[in-house]
Formats: C-alpha cells, structure tokens, sequence
C-alpha cells in the first residue's frame, strides 16, 4: 500500500541515517522523500511503497528507534474523503498556492523544496485534484498535540 | 572554580560514577591519553589479545550480572573488531557500553592512519552511537549512553572518542545518580488489554507459556513461575530464556524450536493459548511459521512494541515490561479466584504432555562405549555448583548444552543466541568470570569455535581468571557437517578440522593445566578434577564424532514434522527378521 511517513528526529545526523538505513532494511518503498531541518533537529518526510501487513510493524519499528521523537503515518485514500493532502512538486511550482486557494483553512505541517504536507480542517473530497496533490488520512501518531502551523501562501 | 580534568580523566571518573567495576579493551595510538590516565587511576581494566573478546567478556558480564558491560578498542582495527559482538549484543539485546578512540576532530573524514568511520560502521550494530566533540561533553554522553543501553530492549551503545577530546582540559559535571537506574520501560497496554489477557488465560485448557530474554532482561523469573503455578501452565523456554525456569520443576518443558524436545514442540502444535513473555517468534522457534501454534489464541508481553504481530497474528500484545506485565496479569487473575481455571482440564493436559514426554523422551545412547558429547555435559552439569555459570560457542555443543544441562537459576546461561556467533563461549565466561570471581563459569566450546578466540588464554592466565573451558572435540565444524550429512547428501566439503592444534598442550604452553580425556570412564574423574580448583583449567573431551543434534526440525518444516531421532541402522539380524517377515 501507499502510506505516508513523518519523522521528526533529535539533532543528531546519524538518526536519520539510521531511519533511511531502516527503510532499505525493512523493504520500504521509497516513493518520494524530503528532509528538512529544525532548530531542534531534523524532519522527514517520505511517500513508501510497503505490503500492508508490513506497515504496523515499519511503524512500530521507527517510533522505537533512538533519537526518533515522533513517527506519523498516513494511509494514501485516493477515493474517499482526506484530511491531509501532501503535493509533490517541484520546488518552483504553483501548486501550493492553488490548493491554499481552494483550502483557506489548511495548516502546513511539513514544508520544504517543493514538498508540502497539509492538513486540510473538516476533510474535503479531493477528487479532480492534480496528480501532485495525493490525499491522505492520518492513521496513528506519536505526538500527543500536533504542532501544526498555519502556511503563509508565496 | 569549576574542576579541570583531561577528556581521559573525565571518562574514568565517570565510568566509576556509573559503577563500571572492569571494563575490557587492548590500547592503540589514539586512545594512550586513556591508558595514560588509567595508569594511577584505579579503575579495572583487563588486557585482552584481540579486541572481539574484549566486546563479548563485556557481553558476558552483562547477561551474568544485569549490568552494563564494558569493552574498549582503539580507532580503525581496534573498532571494527569490535563489530561482531556488537552485533550479537543488539540482536539478543544485551546492554553493553563500547568505547572506541578516533582520530583527532580535525583529521575525520581525511583518511588518517587508523581512521574509520566507527559510527557510520556500527549504526546498525547498535541503539545508539555517540561522537564525542568536547571533552565537557563526556559525562552527559556516558550517563546517556549507560541509560539508553538498560532502557525499552535494552542493546549496545557506541561512544567515539576523538584522540584530541582525551587530552583536552574540560569542566565536567558530573551526575549523582547511574545511567543504568533511570532505565525507562514504556508500557502501552491498558486495563482492558490484561483484563482479556487474564480472560484468555482462565478461559484456555491447553495453555503454554513461552518465554524468551526478555523475561531475564527484566528480571521477571519469580513472577513467571507465579503465574505459571498459579495458573498450572507449563513453560518452554527459547535458547535465549534458558535459566529463567528451572529445569527440574515439574511444569518445565525446556527448550522449543528447532531442537526442542518432541514433548514441548507437540504442546505447542497442540496448545489452545500461547502466551508469550519477552520472546520474538524467531525463525529457529518457529519452524514453518503458518503452522506455528495455529490452534492457539496468543498473548504476547514485549517491551518492543515493534515485536508484537512482526511474525505471528497475535490477539492481546501487551507492550510494556515483562515484570511488570506479569505482575499486573497475575493480580487480575488472583482477584478472580472464584473463576478457577478448570483444574481438571489443565491436569489432562499436563498428562498429555507427560505422555508425549514418554513415546520421544530427549535422550542419547546412555549406553554407548563411545564417550557422547550429551554425557560429558550431564556430568559437568552434575557436578557443577549450583549456581555455577555457563557459557557456550556456537554449533552441536550448543544445542546439546541447551539440551542436557540442569539450568538452576537466571542469568547462569552466556549464549550468542540470535547471531550465533562461534567464538562468543570462551570470551563470554571470562566477562562473567571477572563479575563473580568466587563462582564456577565453565565454557562449552567446540574446537571450531575455540580456534577463533583461543588466543585470550593468555589472559586468563595472565590475570588468573579461574574459567573452566570444556571443549567438546569432534573434529569437526559438526553442526554444518551435521547438516552436510543430511540435506546435502553427505557432500561434506570442509568441515574437517582433524588439523588442529593438541589443545591440552596449548593450554600448558600458556600455564594453564590442561587435558585431553579420550574415554568415557574417565569422565567422571577428570571432571571432578576439573571443577576442584579455582585455577583457570581446559579439558579437551573427544567424543564421538558421528554424534548428531537429535531431535531436529528441518529447514522449512513445521514443528510437527520433526524427526526425533536419527534413521537407526538395523543389525543383520533385524534385516533377517525383516526379510522373513516379507
């Protein structure tokens, strides 16, 4: 199945080498991965490829890895409803302007070079959308409270 | 003012804060500053002949004690000998502390002499790698790496230490408390997750309790045995859970898996509920994973949460410490007393395990002249101490050892169980040695496996450390020759080890009383011999080198399909008989 990952590590590089290391290990399919870094440490983002019974355990396995502070996953839901939408574009590209157009609510949770992950408040039919803008529904989180911030259009 | 110290200075003082007692390592070029402070510091450190020993002495200590264990290498070589047993102590989770020397800050990454990139090597090999970059840094790094080794599933922890950090002045501050007591163990589950665990277990008739390391990591023997008692649920043990139950009680059914026992692989073929304790359904447990317990419900107790449905559907995971865990389960079960487990159904199932026990007991030919390799571990078993410690290689002598000896009591058992490496046995008892010099440590090793680490003889001679090493002689690499012999039509292609040194001699050579004992009647004496002394001793036992590891599960079969014993040879009169019966 297509899922989503979000990773948010201690300031340490070696984690995240850890992280992608346990991604080729493990079997996960990368289809897509950005990286970003904090004054705290280090976020990841990817887009994987993995058999479903494998997920749980993917999930389990990183939110128990040393230096990793929080693990989300995200279940791609191409039909239904989503309350996230993640857009692979290139850095330069429009899209993020038009989906905070259609979306004024939405709340940036990841951003970088032209990857975004979106939290879209109340769900919406994404259907039509383009092809960079996938829809997501959020599965199960490390993270007690959300961090999320609001995203400025460009 | 703020204390000043040297970055080596700062390290000791805060291995002695964390109460590191021995640590193991040989010294190099980038770590002299070290040895420079060791010199008038009083810690221990014990020289080894290589550094791989130094790693799993540290081992060894650690499954012996429950403490951190402690090993030292310099940078370059000296690091990456230390990888194998790293290895082994992250896959049987044994938390150990490798220190490693590095190549000064401004030399990193320009290929200086004996500079390799350590953390970078061992990232998969540990929990947690840790380059240090300032010598002020150092107790924050060792109390974190002691912390984090004890903590969740406990694993080994790499700290890096650039030559120029050892010799630099730092103000330290250091911690009041130890690393290793402020050891976290999330726990996940809630009150209706053990309130269906216990429903489960008064519920099931056929129910096994199957307990692997994490039960001794956690120290969770006493109330294993409560609730087995409790609830009259027998035990089976992994290769890696071995000494947490007695051998000898009555609700024992030793080992499972591979080279378990007819008895305990049928109950698990047969079993109604598994509930498994610190255990990860490995791949020589299981056999033909699909089969596996299939009539069973199954409760799983990990602290890994990553562990519960990784290889078998599980109904209640219940994440969290195995202590702990037991603990909750046991009271809600006696706070239910009036919902007696059905005794009568549990009495059967016990008689049927006992009869299983009775048409394939685990045994040997205990009347061969041929001096077997399972009767010269019975009688050291027979003789040892009670709480006598031991240690094992890699290979046949293993498996017999897991087979045949009486374990006793928890953390007796040094065995590099999930990586299986052949040299850990004989490194591994002289960690466990130094940790409790007044106990018996033996070391089962095989002459392969002995040939690999054989070179640290030299210091247990040279520090008396008074480890007992009983080589089960063959003559071979017998476990792959046994394999060799029956899934590969006895194309046996080196496995031979008929060139080898004369071990009792090479023993002598180093100081050490050795001997080589050809015939089973002189087992017993040479035994008793053996384990009368407190002096370092090597016995050299040639056995029957035809023996094989009976019974055995094949690659790729179930439990179910096990061959119990090996295909007998009919005497010609049994032929005879055959024939006139056609």
């Amino acid at each position: 199945m297509q899922w989503l990952i979000a990773l948010e590590t201690n300031s340490d590089p070696i984690t995240s080498c850890r992280l992608i290391n346990i991604f080729r290990r493990k079997g996960v399919g990368i289809v897509t991965l950005a990286m970003a870094a904090r004054p705290q440490g280090f976020s990841i983002i990817t887009v994987a490829e993995t058999p479903e019974s494998e997920v749980e355990h993917i999930y389990n396995f990183l939110r128990r890895v040393e230096g990793v502070q929080h693990v989300t996953y995200y279940r791609h839901e191409p039909q239904g409803d989503a309350s996230f939408v993640f857009i692979d574009s290139e850095p330069q590209s429009q899209t993020l302007n038009r989906v905070l157009q259609d979306f004024p609510g939405a709340k940036m949770v990841f951003g970088s070079a032209g990857k975004y992950l979106l939290e879209i408040p109340g769900g919406r039919d994404l259907a039509g959308a383009p092809a960079e803008v996938l829809p997501f529904a959020r599965v199960k989180t490390s993270i007690p409270q959300p961090d999320l911030i609001t995203a400025q259009a460009s | 003012m703020p204390l000043k110290q040297s970055g080596s200075e700062i390290l000791l003082e805060s291995l002695r804060r964390e109460g590191v007692d021995v640590f193991f390592g040989l010294p190099g070029g980038v770590v002299l500053p070290l040895y420079d402070a060791l010199y008038s510091s009083g810690v221990r450190h014990l020289l080894v002949r290589h550094e791989q020993a130094a790693a799993f002495a540290a081992d060894g200590y650690a499954r012996a004690t429950g403490k951190v264990g402690v090993c030292l290498g310099t940078s370059g070589p000296g690091a990456t000998n230390l990888v194998t047993a790293l290895t082994s102590a992250m896959m049987d989770s044994i938390p150990v502390v490798a220190l490693t020397g590095q190549v000064p800050l401004h030399l990193i990454g320009k290929d200086a002499f004996q500079e390799c990139d350590t953390v970078g090597i061992t990232m998969p090999s540990t929990k947690r790698s840790f380059l240090v970059r300032s010598a002020s840094d150092i107790p924050d790094i060792m109390h974190e790496a002691f912390k984090t080794a004890v903590s969740g599933r406990p694993g080994p922890v790499l700290v890096d230490l650039p030559k120029n950090v050892l010799m630099e002045p730092g103000e330290p501050t250091y911690f009041n408390e130890q690393g290793m007591e402020k050891k976290e163990r999330i726990r996940e589950w809630t009150d209706a997750d053990l309130e269906r665990a216990a429903d489960m277990i008064l519920e099931s008739r056929r129910a096994v309790l199957y307990v692997g390391g994490g039960m001794i990591a956690s120290a969770a023997w006493d109330e294993l045995r409560e609730l087995a008692e409790l609830a009259n649920i027998p035990v089976t043990t992994t290769l890696m859970g071995l000494g947490g139950f007695p051998s000898e009680h009555p609700l024992s059914l030793g080992m499972l898996g591979m080279h378990g026992s007819y008895a305990t692989n049928q109950s698990i073929c047969n079993c109604d509920l598994l509930i498994a304790v610190g255990a990860r359904f490995d791949d020589r447990v299981t056999g033909r994973l699909k089969d596996f317990a299939s009539l069973s419900k199954k409760i799983h107790i990990d602290v890994d949460p990553s562990e519960i449905n990784k290889n078998v559907r599980i109904d209640v995971g219940l994440v969290g410490d195995a202590r702990q865990s037991l603990r909750a389960l046991i009271t809600a079960i006696r706070r239910r007393k009036d919902q007696n487990p059905s005794p009568a159904a549990r009495q059967q199932w016990l008689q049927r395990i006992d009869s299983w026990r009775g048409e394939h007991p685990l045994t040997y030919d205990r009347y061969s002249s041929a001096m077997k390799p399972q009767y010269v571990i019975e009688t050291l078993s027979r003789y040892s101490a009670e709480d006598a410690i031991v240690s094992v290689d890699v290979g046949q002598h293993q498996m017999w050892t897991a087979q045949f000896w009486k374990f006793r009591q928890p953390r007796t058992w040094l065995c590099s169980s999930g990586l299986g490496s052949m040299g850990y046995g004989f490194p591994a008892a002289m960690g466990a040695q130094l940790a409790f010099p007044d106990r018996q440590v033996i070391a089962f090793v095989g002459d392969g496996g002995f040939q690999m680490t054989l070179n640290d003889l030299a210091t247990v001679a040279q520090y008396k450390v008074p480890v007992k090493i009983a080589i089960i002689n063959n003559r071979a690499l017998g476990m792959v020759r046994q394999w060799q012999e029956l899934f590969f039509e006895k194309r046996y292609c080196d496995t031979d080890l008929n060139f080898a040194p004369n071990f009792a001699m090479l023993a002598e050579s180093y100081g050490i009383r050795g001997r080589r004992v050809d015939h089973r009647a002189d087992v017993k004496d040479a035994v008793q011999e053996f384990l009368s002394d407190r002096e370092p001793g090597l016995l050299d036992f040639w056995v029957d080198p035809s023996e094989n590891v009976y019974p055995i599960v094949p690659p790729g079969a179930s439990l179910a399909e096990m061959v119990v014993e090996p295909p007998r040879v009919l005497a010609e009169e049994e032929v005879l008989d055959d024939l006139w019966a056609v």
